[in-house]
């Protein structure tokens, strides 16, 4: 089965300063797939350039074994790291709003799976709330409402546990692996180190490079200590910038 | 283009504007005091009134639907939310015929205020009939969005999308005919004006309102502010993806 996911040799500059520099990676179906990286290695760009919304200066990048377009965002689920809501409007008016824009037309389908997505990120007592009254964690959880609402084959996270209170995050984290059981693939980006234990696999970017790729258990064995936590290998590979 | 989204993006705008009271009074409000300040400077003149109203109405309709329409859209840029909506699978064509249905009804009401205030209020002497006046100023509302929706593509705030007026508006209200009559301008300026959209405007509100003419009889200004629409629309489906 071919890659949900694949980046080959991409390289991405914001005028002079380079963003990504050949970089390379690919994601399987059903894998939670962590990106992780310090502020600036170039996670968002990546995950912009995955959605479609810029494209790589060189290399190519491969969603569903074709090129980011419209023919394949509706299969995809996507959660910027800025909320990016309409702050006039309810938890539940956001929801419905991109229903419809991914395509949910059917009013008895789009109910459905509004109530679904806001029961999933635990708001429905709040969901008439215009978005003004509601704190950062909960615009936090009606962006990603936004982005399962149409059930995606791929769900791409920029930083989703933001805000989230640990008995949430916690709740989350068990939602996201009983989608990636039932075989919708997860990329996620983060710098936290609780979000990586919960990978499939990491890759460590810096510098807009992947220097380590591997499940968290790989990651750990390969700095050579026993005792190694997950933050021990990223900052081996950091600092290493490159792998062993 | 799907009819569903379309319709989507227009009535979640349109809900948005209603939700926000303040804006909504002053779509209203802030035309009737403009009008009402020119209605006073003018208030023992009224034959120069009679004259000039023509094109001061073309002007701020222009310009306050164009301010609406600008700063609205220049919003979805700046929180992310235009961003978010390219992600999915809408198409260019429903974000921007959505945006055009969901801004038309309030600058619509914008021209409506500024029209109805100016013939009846400041009690303008015109000839024509009212409905096809109305008509004309729904043209210029739909161009105004259009161009509203483009400049906000080189706007990085609210700040940016004002000092477009000067640059975009101003010039315009010189050259159109809207101040002095555009035989009196000097040739180049003439020559200038003829490019600019407002200049069409002025003609065909001068030719309804003062001579009398129909909506057939300026058939020609109608073509052309329908070609500057267009226009505006491709160029701001062009930009619509500028990060």
């Amino acid at each position: 089965m071919p890659p949900v996911f694949e980046a080959d040799k991409v390289e991405f500059s914001y005028g002079p300063l380079n963003v990504l520099n050949g970089l390379t990676l690919a994601v399987n179906q059903s894998e939670i797939f962590g990106i992780l990286g310090a502020n600036g290695a170039g996670k968002t760009t990546l995950m912009r350039l995955l959605i479609g919304l810029q494209q790589p200066s060189s290399g190519s990048v491969r969603v569903f074994g074709e090129p980011p377009s419209s023919r394949v965002t509706g299969r995809i689920g996507y959660m910027p790291q800025l909320s990016a809501l309409y702050q006039e409007l309810s938890a539940r008016q956001n929801v419905d709003f991109f229903a419809r824009m991914y395509g949910l037309s059917r009013s008895a389908e789009r109910r459905e799976a509004v109530d679904q997505a806001i029961e999933w990120v635990a708001l429905t007592e709040r969901q008439k709330d215009p978005l003004t009254r509601l704190s950062g964690g909960m615009r936090q959880r009606v962006s990603l409402a936004i982005a399962l609402v149409h059930k995606p084959d791929l769900l791409v996270l920029d930083e989703p546990t933001v805000g989230l209170d640990p008995e949430l995050r916690a709740s989350f984290w068990e939602h996201f692996r009983n989608m990636a059981a039932a075989g919708t693939t997860i990329i996620i980006s983060s710098h936290t180190m609780d979000d990586a234990t919960h990978c499939h696999r990491l890759a460590f970017i810096q510098e807009g490079r992947v220097v380590a790729l591997g499940s968290p258990a790989d990651l750990r064995a390969a700095t050579g200590s026993s005792d190694a936590t997950l933050e021990d290998a990223f900052l081996h590979f950091i600092r290493q910038g490159g792998p062993s | 283009m799907t009819i569903d989204r379309t319709l989507a993006i227009a009535s979640r705008i349109i809900n948005q504007i209603a939700r926000d009271h303040r804006s909504l009074a002053l779509i209203i409000v802030a035309p009737v005091i403009v009008m009402s300040l020119v209605g006073f400077s003018f208030a023992d003149q009224q034959p120069i009134l009679d004259q000039i109203a023509p094109g001061l109405i073309g002007a701020f309709v222009l310009f306050f639907v164009f301010i609406l329409t600008g700063v609205s859209f220049l919003r979805e840029r700046s929180q992310g939310t235009l961003e978010r909506l390219l992600t999915t699978p809408v198409g260019r064509a429903d974000i921007l015929a959505g945006y055009l249905l969901g801004f038309l009804p309030f600058a619509g009401i914008q021209a409506l205020v500024i029209l109805l205030y100016t013939i009846f209020a400041l009690r303008i002497e015109y000839e024509g009939y009212l409905w096809q006046i109305f008509v004309l100023l729904v043209v210029v509302t739909i161009m105004a969005v259009n161009l509203g929706i483009f400049i906000s593509t080189f706007a990085g705030n609210e700040f940016q999308v004002v000092q477009f007026i000067p640059v975009i508006l101003l010039p315009q209200i010189f050259l159109s005919g809207a101040v002095l009559p555009f035989e009196q301008l000097p040739g180049y300026f003439q020559a200038v004006g003829r490019f600019l959209p407002l200049t069409y405007v002025v003609d065909g509100l001068k030719a309804i309102m003062l001579q009398g003419e129909t909506l057939w009889g300026i058939g020609l200004e109608i073509a052309v502010l329908g070609g500057f629409a267009i226009g505006l629309l491709v160029l701001a489906a062009i930009t619509l993806r500028r990060p």
